[in-house]
């Protein structure tokens, strides 16, 4: 290596970080080739976008930072709910609304992370409070359903006549969200910011002793990530027109979306992705069997923490990078 | 008010031993178990099934209770074994997983095969007068039992050998193993005990309200908030959090309605958790 000039390392680095979020975005790109005819399986397609969002979003904060914030559904639900009735009910423009929501979002996540933070709680208490958090926003929904439309769900009527509700449009609308996630991630991994990740994830009090402020840089993981939450979850909403306790559910997102993560791999940037579209594709296979398709899914979960615990990508990689010294070590030079 | 008090503390009991299983596994541990609630629902549709076909309540229940030690020592002997290889945090994660994983066998197979099943015990006899209000019997007679469960829980504890060694490798693992105690086997004793306490929740909730074949995670989620207020691996704590919270609980359903009801109720328990993270009667760490 050492005999390179700087100028090609720095590209080929950059090279590395654009080229597999370009690959993946291209791919994801022509699916609506095959699927256009049908405005089912567009559908399905993006709800699989929107889940990729959630679980990259959810991947900063637990796979980057380590904080298990089990209120995935409901921070993008403040999202989706934030602006829906911030278009319909106050009559602020779309974009306006979605942005705001978004704002919403990302604050309440930094208030969480805020609490687990300064209250020292561990993995598992800062999923117990999260998970109060989804019950108690679940609860308010059906609370106040003068504002929400309780269990029948809100129809959001600003947006009906725009581009969001063409059949092809919200693909790509949803899309450009998965890319420009999967590019702020991987910049964020390469930047201090990251490298504090890394350090405070391996071995926080080593982190702590080398001067990194822990609690701020979780605190920023615990932002970013709500913030594309909040984001996905609005423009989810929109392009849906209606919103119900089940687009953002405990069981609908939180569970599918940590399933969806730790199949792909927790922590690396593209598992998200890779688990979102698997399982959206698994879903789709599935739903002929209806509630036995909980039974399918259950024996997954099983299956996959029993014998693929760290998730595809990191296997896979292990894989190849064993391989390669195999080979190296059977062939010297 | 009286009546809401009263109501509450019934309610309370019932949280304090859908919590006492829960709380227990984790103490001794540090396994999560989702699959709680659908072990009181696997007893439940068990106990139903077993009264349709004739045998009289009391085997039935008992049948149930077997059944609920018996799913828990599945647990112990299948899905938990790598659980129990791994320490700390990744233990709790992958236990969290795993039986979820479970649960949603369970909870995907019961909605299949008997969609809307559900099991109630109907306690005859009139309302009984309690300080001026009168109250029903299948509640009186559910909190009964429930009472006299905890009493054999904390007489186990205090007065046989076995308890006293459960209690120590709740304490000090490495300490028990050098007296001599194998915590393994301590752990399915103690799996076995939760499944039949979570039967026990199915048979005495039913007498209350009717326990559907949905019921599973509502039950775990409740459970999993009223231990983290007792105090993980506390009893005395689940019971004394389930009260605390059931009365809360009553009341604010009186004065707000229903649905904000349950929102005071995890306000209480999330401000209980920053304020002592041990909990209630927990040891802080």
């Amino acid at each position: 290596m050492s005999n390179r000039g700087r100028d090609t390392r720095t590209a080929r680095s950059r090279w590395s970080l654009f080229g597999p979020i370009v690959a993946v975005g291209t791919a994801l790109a022509v699916i609506p080739l095959w699927l256009d005819h049908s405005g089912v399986l567009m559908g399905v397609a993006v709800l699989g976008l929107a889940f990729a969002c959630y679980a990259i979003g959810f991947n900063v904060i637990f796979g980057s930072t380590g904080q298990l914030f089990l209120c995935v559904g409901a921070l993008a639900g403040i999202g989706g709910y934030g602006g829906a009735i911030l278009a319909d009910t106050v009559g602020l423009p779309v974009v306006v609304s979605i942005l705001l929501a978004t704002l919403v979002s990302c604050v309440t996540g930094g208030l969480l992370s805020l609490i687990a933070v300064y209250r020292s709680l561990g993995v598992i208490f800062t999923g117990i409070i999260t998970l109060i958090f989804t019950l108690t926003f679940d609860a308010l929904l059906l609370g106040l359903g003068s504002l929400t439309g309780g269990e029948n769900g809100f129809l959001i009527k600003a947006g009906a006549d725009t581009f969001l509700r063409k059949r092809i449009p919200p693909y790509y609308v949803m899309l450009a969200l998965v890319v420009a996630f999967l590019l702020l991630h991987g910049l964020l991994r390469r930047s201090h910011v990251g490298w504090a990740w890394r350090a405070l994830r391996d071995d926080e009090l080593a982190a702590e002793l080398a001067g990194i402020d822990v609690a701020r840089y979780r605190v920023y993981g615990a932002l970013v990530g709500a913030a594309m939450l909040g984001l996905a979850g609005a423009t989810y909403a929109f392009t849906e027109g209606r919103v119900s306790p089940t687009t953002f559910g405990f069981a609908q997102v939180d569970v599918v979306v940590l399933v969806m993560l730790a199949f792909g791999g927790i922590g690396t940037l593209l598992g998200p992705v890779l688990g979102a579209a698997t399982f959206t594709i698994v879903d789709e296979i599935l739903i002929e069997f209806g509630q036995l398709r909980l039974v399918i899914y259950g024996a997954l979960v099983l299956l996959l923490f029993l014998f693929l615990r760290r998730g595809v990508i990191p296997t896979a990689r292990d894989f190849v990078a064993k391989r390669r010294l195999s080979q190296a070590s059977a062939a010297p030079d | 008010m009286i009546a809401n008090i009263l109501d509450g503390i019934i309610f309370g009991i019932q949280l304090g031993l859908w919590a006492a299983g829960l709380t227990l596994i984790y103490g001794l541990g540090g396994v999560l178990n989702l699959a709680h609630g659908q072990i009181a629902v696997i007893s439940a549709m068990v106990l139903a099934f077993a009264m349709d076909a004739g045998l009289p309540a009391l085997p039935a229940s008992g049948l149930a209770l077997l059944v609920g030690g018996l799913v828990g020592l599945f647990l112990d002997l299948t899905i938990l074994r790598p659980v129990y290889r791994l320490q700390g945090e990744a233990r709790v994660l992958l236990s969290l997983l795993l039986t979820l994983g479970f649960a949603f066998i369970v909870d995907g197979f019961l909605n299949w095969r008997y969609p809307g099943r559900a099991l109630s015990l109907f306690i005859g006899g009139g309302a009984i007068d309690i300080l001026g209000v009168p109250m029903r019997r299948g509640s009186l007679l559910a909190s009964a039992i429930t009472l006299v469960a905890f009493a054999a829980l904390f007489s186990f504890f205090r007065f046989t050998t076995l308890g006293r060694a459960v209690r120590s490798v709740i304490e000090d693992e490495e300490g028990a193993r050098l007296v001599g105690i194998d915590p393994a086997r301590i752990m399915r004793l103690i799996l076995v005990l939760s499944g039949v306490l979570a039967a026990l929740v199915a048979v005495t909730r039913s007498m209350v309200v009717s326990v559907d074949v949905q019921a599973g995670f509502g039950i775990t989620v409740l459970a999993l908030i009223v231990t983290v207020v007792g105090g993980l691996g506390s009893v005395s704590g689940a019971l004394l959090a389930g009260i605390i919270l059931g009365i809360v609980n009553v009341i604010a359903a009186d004065v707000i309605g229903t649905f904000m009801s349950l929102v005071v109720l995890l306000l209480a328990a999330a401000v209980t958790i920053l304020i002592r993270p041990a909990g209630l009667l927990g040891v802080e760490e």
